[in-house]
């Protein structure tokens, strides 16, 4: 019965391991205002395989979910936070 | 009888003149109500801003409906246009339609960002197009093509903003010989954050400004007219709140201070509503 059991469990856990995707974070100066943020939500959204951002105004932290296979770069994310009317600091990325 | 014509069409234009001098300001994002600020719009953007300015002086009063369009050619240099329709009341004498139309741009030539503050400076160029009804009485537009400069420094932070901002307004001819005075005008703003809000949080910004408005006097046929120019203090409360990408600004103007050259009716309020979207 446990193996009957057992491996829907495993085969679920492995796809859901296949469709992982990455989060990236980035350190941005000059938010301080949620209005003036959209921007960067907008800017972000245009990306094919960005599936999830989340803002932190205090900590000047733009979070984003990207699809396996979806990579950020640097020079990407220093131009979409200048054409947002911020200023790019440095990002992190960690596999989800 | 030439004159007298000529006298009432100047007085009319005057008043209006005056009356659209509070159209100055431009909106956009978190600026100041009446004054200006160094915010432009993200490259790409486009705002859409529904206005409604009433302006009440003595026994003149008018209400302007307008929308203004910008768009951001980049993260620093936004442009835009504003067409207003006016509903104006003065002597007894009622008129609408369409006011002047105006262009405008507006270049943030300096910004230093901070975690949680942005501190910016910018040059703002607007004018003022000849294409309100000037034959109506009251008259609807100037009959003449003005041009605004402007500077402004801004501080934005989670919890604290400042602005200081001055415009000349550089006034044209009309065709009747007027020319109204060229005028100057102040802005030191201040505004709080009560609540820190997150980003898709409702966010409200108190703001209290100082305004100063100095006027030269108006000139026909190179004479000058006794009546006008002068100089008006405002201290202007206002709010700005904000969910996502839709704002309402509102912000009323009550005089403190003034000294007006000869005889004129000295401004009771002007007040001032805007909707604004981010697409």
């Amino acid at each position: 019965m446990k193996r009957f059991l057992v491996a829907p469990l495993l085969l679920f856990w492995s796809l859901a391991a296949l469709a992982a995707g990455t989060q990236y974070a980035m350190r941005v100066d000059g938010l301080a205002c949620p209005y003036c943020a959209y921007g960067i939500e907008k800017k972000l959204n245009k990306i094919e395989g960005v599936e999830k951002i989340d803002i932190d105004l205090d900590k000047g932290l733009v979070t984003v979910n990207v699809r396996e296979g979806v990579e950020l770069t640097e020079s990407q994310m220093d131009k979409l936070f200048q054409e947002a009317g911020f200023t790019y600091r440095s990002m992190t990325k960690q596999p989800l | 009888m030439y004159k007298s014509r000529t006298d009432k069409t100047a007085w009319s234009v005057w008043g209006v003149a005056s009356a659209l001098l509070l159209t100055g300001g431009t909106a956009w994002a978190h600026d100041p109500i009446f004054g200006i600020g160094p915010h432009v719009l993200y490259k790409d953007g486009v705002e859409v801003a529904p206005e409604v300015h009433v302006d009440k002086k003595g026994g003149e009063r008018e209400t302007e409906l307008g929308v203004e369009v910008t768009y951001g050619i980049t993260g620093d240099w936004a442009a835009g246009v504003e067409a207003p329709y006016v509903r104006k009341k003065e002597d007894g004498e009622t008129s609408r339609g369409g006011g002047d139309a105006s262009v405008f741009t507006k270049y943030r030539f300096w910004r230093h960002d901070t975690l949680g503050a942005q501190e910016s400076a910018a040059v703002l160029v607007k004018v003022k197009l000849d294409s309100g009804n000037e034959n109506k009485r009251p008259a609807l537009g100037t009959g003449t093509t003005d041009t605004i400069f402007g500077l402004v420094y801004g501080y934005e932070g989670r919890k604290w903003y400042r602005w200081a901002s001055i415009r000349y307004r550089r006034n044209g001819e009309n065709d009747a010989g007027l020319r109204r005075g060229d005028k100057i005008l102040f802005d030191l703003v201040g505004g709080i954050r009560p609540k820190l809000t997150g980003y898709l949080e409702p966010d409200t910004v108190w703001l209290l400004e100082l305004n100063g408005e100095y006027g030269k006097r108006a000139e026909l046929n190179d004479a000058q007219l006794p009546n006008t120019g002068g100089t008006e203090w405002f201290l202007s409360p206002g709010i700005f709140w904000t969910k996502r990408n839709f704002a309402v600004k509102a912000g009323v103007q009550i005089p403190i201070a003034g000294d007006l050259n000869g005889n004129q009716e000295e401004t009771d309020y002007r007040a001032k509503l805007v909707l604004e979207w981010h697409l």
